[in-house]
């Protein structure tokens, strides 16, 4: 079961990668971007997953160390890396608005006067 | 007294008084035989020295575009920088201040003198001097990659076993073991260097920064008076320091037992390699274009020292 | 003596950053206050950091602070730490220095921009994420330290409305800098997934001689992630893009600092945590990775016509000078690779300075258009000079001591392999060098001799405030290169000894025997010994360059009487050039310049000129083929 997620987590990168060098668009590739985040956030979670184990929430009184649980130590990189990948999206759509008042176009091939 | 030593060494001897007198020699001797090689009389030779005293006298002219305290300093760093390197330099298994710089540091120093001519000129505003800079360097560029490895091939030799830069072991080694210029494996490294020695004190055929005929000495065109004579002077030391590291790298073998005698051997050895590799050159050849001297650097010049790194680390 | 009360500081250090960031939005317009603010904020970090030289580098400890004191429990590490040996503190002072002397600078020069406000918020961010980074100890606190920083340099590069390149550059750096973040993540997790724990010591502890294919995987992500985050070879473009359209001293910041971390990434994640720099195949990596990025970036810096995108490149070639320095393995290429770090920082700030201040007067860094700006601005000519002389090498200013170390170490490395490649990689060095002094004589002949276009008549010499912190590197450069012996004893050899002693780190932070407990191999280099293959004597340099030109001198002033007069006159006898013809503007420059050896390589540059197409889908192209093939090298060969 486990398996499953670890193959889309991979197919979602290379899904993010291949529409960061495919894509002209530059919209095409911020979504490229958040693509490839998703595969890597599915698969942090899917690090810490225990089959069986429950939700990681103890009060002291009942934690022993026989405890079967899921790792929250994932979870809580994953949560991070969302927030972080949600502020990475939006700076580079603020991008995208101002390249395309000052470039007048989305195209990459046409946004190099950065080249040589 | 040895505080007395040091300061006739830096002052007298390898230093200042020294290695201007015998520059400007060894530049009168040059003069003086591409001449008689081209059947003309020639000038007498102490021709640079009288152009030397004479320039001192004459009225010192700054452009007024000219960028003036780089114009007016840089002459003098360069030759300061060279007399210091000259200390560095083992003339005769004499070496003045030995253990403070080695043989990457000389390779170092020798292009400050280079680099203040070209600020120099760079300061001067002048579009002559402009592309005299440009080509300055590319001659630069062209004859650091073959002096490098040459450098390099020595350093493994005389490393015995592992490697050195110093110049004391080189020539502890050479003492030993015979010098290098009678070791085949570094034949061509000695080739190499002799062909380098022009192109870094900028005479013929390499003298693409400063020629003459086509952009009026280059980064000198503006100079007059005082700092050109500084200029001209410094050149004259290049060369004596150019050969003397020739000697001691390739020559550092011969070793009589008498200091004195060593030394005057080694200097006598320097005339001679200025003989071969400045005079014989410019008499029988034109100058170079600039995009040729770079391309015969980096692939005859370096291709023998190359050939020489590699016998060096492969053959025993 | 007790080190109690040091364990607050480097944390105090990093906070000092953030809460400085945030008070400083509150001051609003008030510039005055929050230059007060910005100013006082990195002063207390960098005198924080300063303070602990003598505990860490001079008592050789080792400071751990385990945030909200959730200390180990039962060998397994649960907080976050932040450890502080002299490997970080290294890192951390230069971080400090840079920063503070950038910020100085920042308090004029950014008066010319309209929205200043956010200035120095996205600035002491980037810093605080920096200092985060390098004095953390835990691999995850690393990544969202990148992460911070990133993007404050993002929204630094982006920042300049009336640059119209600014928004394309951020936009470059942005998505090429995903992929960096996305392998260090995705290193990140898959350590995790193994070892359970996020804490340095702790993986160092368990990784090391237990590799399987997962850990072979993440360290090629990890070493791939840090490598972009310092522009290695195939990243190398959108460093130039970024330095290029960021303010100056953003630049000094992006170049200065931000490709030290991934640096040190690189030192932490292959001398550390999973130490495979022993393995003969990693040295090869990363000495090739560094000797094309070395070569590449300054044959590019060659064809630039903009003073900072030049400047930018150059950064990475001497990016390429540390990792090459770096992956030599021997105490004398490490120190030498860490000395050129911390010249490096000095020097390509104070050049960053420099551009900053030509463009601050002119209002262009473009260098067809500028020239003869030594006559206006002669102390911004001086230190120009300065900093071209350490970069391209001469003695004795710093770049040279470093670059020598490292030429030694090459050299050394090829006696003891016995393998001709490494003697190569000196030549290499060596003409880079040359090459890179080239380019500076461009600088120089294009900014700021030459004629002076008719246009600059009215500049100026930049304000005193921004003039300080460029004097101050210019005397840093001069003083790091002039006692390299100091620097080596206090400095290099403790950082030295840090990056090879990792049991001592281990032990900090999960308890003394932990190390020797659970890792397998703790030292591959029994003593951290410098061997030099040659001298070089700076002071003793200096004085027989002072004890000469003072005999110079005084021949020259006993002969004053004969020798001719020193004309100055401005009138137009002394306008006309040697010829006599009339002084017309010809300003040799930039592009004119060293027409023979741009015609002997011109396939090559003119390949390279292409390859840098400028187009987001080829770098991203590059970045992640460079992934590709660190990983089934890694796979390969390890």
């Amino acid at each position: 079961m486990m398996l499953a997620n670890y193959i889309g987590a991979i197919a979602l990168i290379v899904i993010g990668f291949y529409a960061m060098i495919v894509k002209h668009d530059i919209i095409k590739i911020v979504i490229g971007m958040g693509i490839t985040d998703y595969g890597l956030n599915l698969l942090i979670v899917s690090i810490g997953f225990n089959e069986g184990g429950t939700a990681p929430i103890f009060t002291f009184g009942e934690l022993t160390s026989g405890m079967y649980f899921v790792d929250p130590v994932p979870q809580a990189l994953t949560l991070t890396s969302i927030v972080i990948g949600a502020c990475v999206t939006a700076m580079a759509l603020a991008l995208c608005v101002r390249l395309y008042k000052e470039y007048g176009t989305l195209d990459s091939r046409r946004i190099r006067r950065l080249h040589g | 007294m040895e505080f007395l030593i040091k300061i006739v060494y830096i002052l007298i001897f390898p230093g200042l008084l020294f290695s201007s007198v015998f520059g400007l020699w060894l530049a009168g001797i040059d003069r003086k035989v591409v001449a008689r090689m081209q059947r003309r009389v020639g000038p007498p030779v102490l021709q640079p020295t009288y152009d030397f005293f004479k320039l001192l006298g004459k009225e010192t002219i700054v452009p007024s575009c000219a960028a003036r305290h780089t114009f007016l300093i840089a002459p003098y760093v360069g030759l300061i920088s060279l007399v210091v390197t000259a200390l560095f330099i083992p003339i005769g298994g004499l070496q003045a201040f030995g253990g403070m710089a080695d043989m990457v540091v000389v390779l170092y120093l020798i292009t400050i003198p280079s680099l203040a001519m070209i600020f120099g000129g760079s300061a001067s505003a002048s579009p002559f001097a402009g592309v005299g800079v440009s080509r300055s360097m590319v001659a630069i560029m062209a004859y650091e990659l073959p002096l490098i490895l040459v450098l390099l091939s020595i350093g493994r030799a005389a490393g015995g076993t592992y490697v050195t830069f110093s110049l004391e072991r080189v020539t502890l080694y050479q003492q030993m073991f015979g010098s290098f210029l009678f070791d085949w494996r570094l034949i061509p490294a000695a080739l190499a260097m002799l062909l380098v020695i022009p192109c870094e004190v900028g005479a013929h055929p390499f003298d693409v920064g400063e020629a003459e005929t086509e952009i009026c000495e280059g980064p000198l065109v503006e100079y007059s008076g005082a700092p050109l004579a500084v200029f001209k002077l410094s050149h004259a030391i290049k060369m004596f320091i150019m050969t003397a590291l020739f000697c001691a790298l390739f020559l550092g073998g011969i070793s009589t037992g008498m200091l004195w005698l060593d030394v005057v051997i080694a200097l006598a050895l320097c005339s001679v390699v200025t003989l071969i590799c400045m005079t014989l050159l410019h008499a029988i050849t034109a100058r170079l274009k600039v995009e040729q001297v770079f391309k015969f650097f980096w692939t005859v010049v370096s291709g023998l020292a190359l050939v020489s790194l590699i016998l060096v680390w492969f053959v025993d | 003596m007790t080190y109690e009360i040091f364990k607050h500081f480097p944390v105090l250090a990093i906070m000092c950053y953030f809460v400085g960031a945030f008070i400083v939005t509150l001051a609003g317009k008030r510039r005055m206050l929050r230059n007060v603010v910005a100013g006082a904020v990195m002063l207390i970090s960098l005198s924080l950091l300063l303070s602990l030289v003598v505990p860490v580098m001079v008592d050789g400890q080792i400071i751990t602070y385990w945030m909200g004191n959730w200390e180990p429990v039962e060998g397994y590490a649960i907080g976050i730490a932040i450890e502080v040996d002299a490997l970080s503190l290294f890192f951390g002072l230069l971080v400090a220095i840079a920063v503070a002397l950038a910020g100085f600078y920042s308090f004029r020069y950014i008066t010319q921009d309209d929205a200043n406000g956010p200035f120095f918020t996205l600035f002491l961010m980037l810093s605080g994420g920096v200092m985060g980074i390098v004095l953390s100890g835990d691999l995850f606190n690393i990544y969202v330290m990148l992460e911070v920083m990133t993007f404050a340099a993002v929204g630094l590069t982006a920042f300049r409305s009336w640059n119209p390149n600014a928004r394309e550059a951020a936009f470059k750096y942005l998505v090429v800098g995903s992929i960096g973040s996305t392998c260090v993540l995705l290193g990140t997790a898959l350590v995790y997934a193994q070892c359970h724990t996020l804490n340095l010591a702790q993986i160092s502890a368990m990784l090391p001689g237990n590799m399987n294919p997962t850990m072979v995987f993440a360290f090629a992500m990890l070493f791939t992630g840090f490598g972009c985050k310092s522009f290695m070879f195939p990243f190398q473009p959108i460093a130039a893009d970024a330095h290029g359209a960021a303010p100056s001293s953003v630049s000094v910041l992006i170049s200065g600092v931000f490709t030290k971390t991934g640096v040190y990434g690189i030192i932490r994640v292959s001398y550390f945590l999973f130490r495979t720099m022993g393995l003969t195949s990693m040295q090869t990596l990363l000495v090739f990775i560094g000797c094309v990025s070395m070569f590449v970036c300054v044959t590019m810096a060659l064809n630039q016509h903009d003073f900072k995108r030049l400047l930018a490149f150059h950064s990475i070639s001497q990016i390429g000078y540390i990792l090459t320095a770096l992956g030599l393995c021997s105490a004398l290429g490490i120190a030498g690779g860490l000395y050129h770090a911390i010249n490096h920082t000095l020097f390509k700030g104070l050049l960053f300075l420099t551009a900053g201040a030509v463009l601050y007067a002119t209002g262009t860094t473009y260098l067809e258009k500028l020239g003869g700006l030594a006559r206006k601005m002669p102390q911004t000519a001086a230190l120009f000079m300065v900093g071209a002389f350490s970069i391209s090498g001469i003695p004795p200013f710093n770049g040279f001591a470093s670059k020598w170390m490292i030429y030694q170490a090459t050299y050394e490395k090829a006696a003891e392999t016995g393998s001709i490649g490494y003697a190569l990689v000196t030549v290499v060095c060596v003409v880079t060098s040359v090459l890179t002094l080239a380019s500076f004589i461009k600088v120089g002949q294009s900014v700021f001799f030459g004629q002076l276009p008719l246009e600059y008549e009215n500049v100026k010499e930049t304000p005193l405030s921004m003039r300080i912190p460029m004097w101050i590197m210019a005397a840093l450069c001069f003083l790091t290169g002039l006692f390299p012996d100091l620097m080596v004893e206090y400095l290099l050899g403790p950082a030295t000894a840090a990056v090879l002693d990792t049991a001592r780190y281990i032990d900090a932070a999960m308890g003394a025997g932990y190390a020797e407990i659970v890792a397998n191999s703790t030292a591959y280099l029994a003593e951290p010994v410098l061997v030099f293959a040659g001298t070089w004597d700076p002071v003793s340099w200096l004085l027989l360059f002072v004890i000469v030109m003072c005999a110079v001198t005084l021949v020259s002033l006993a002969g004053r009487r004969s020798r001719g007069a020193l004309t100055l006159a401005d009138d137009a006898k002394h306008a006309t050039f040697f010829g006599g013809e009339e002084a017309e503007f010809s300003h040799v420059a930039s592009g004119d310049l060293f027409w023979g050896f741009k015609h002997n390589l011109r396939g090559y540059l003119n390949f390279m000129s292409r390859a840098h197409s400028g187009i987001t889908n080829d770098y991203v192209v590059w970045g992640v083929c460079a992934m590709a093939v660190i990983t089934v090298y890694c796979f390969i060969f390890m």
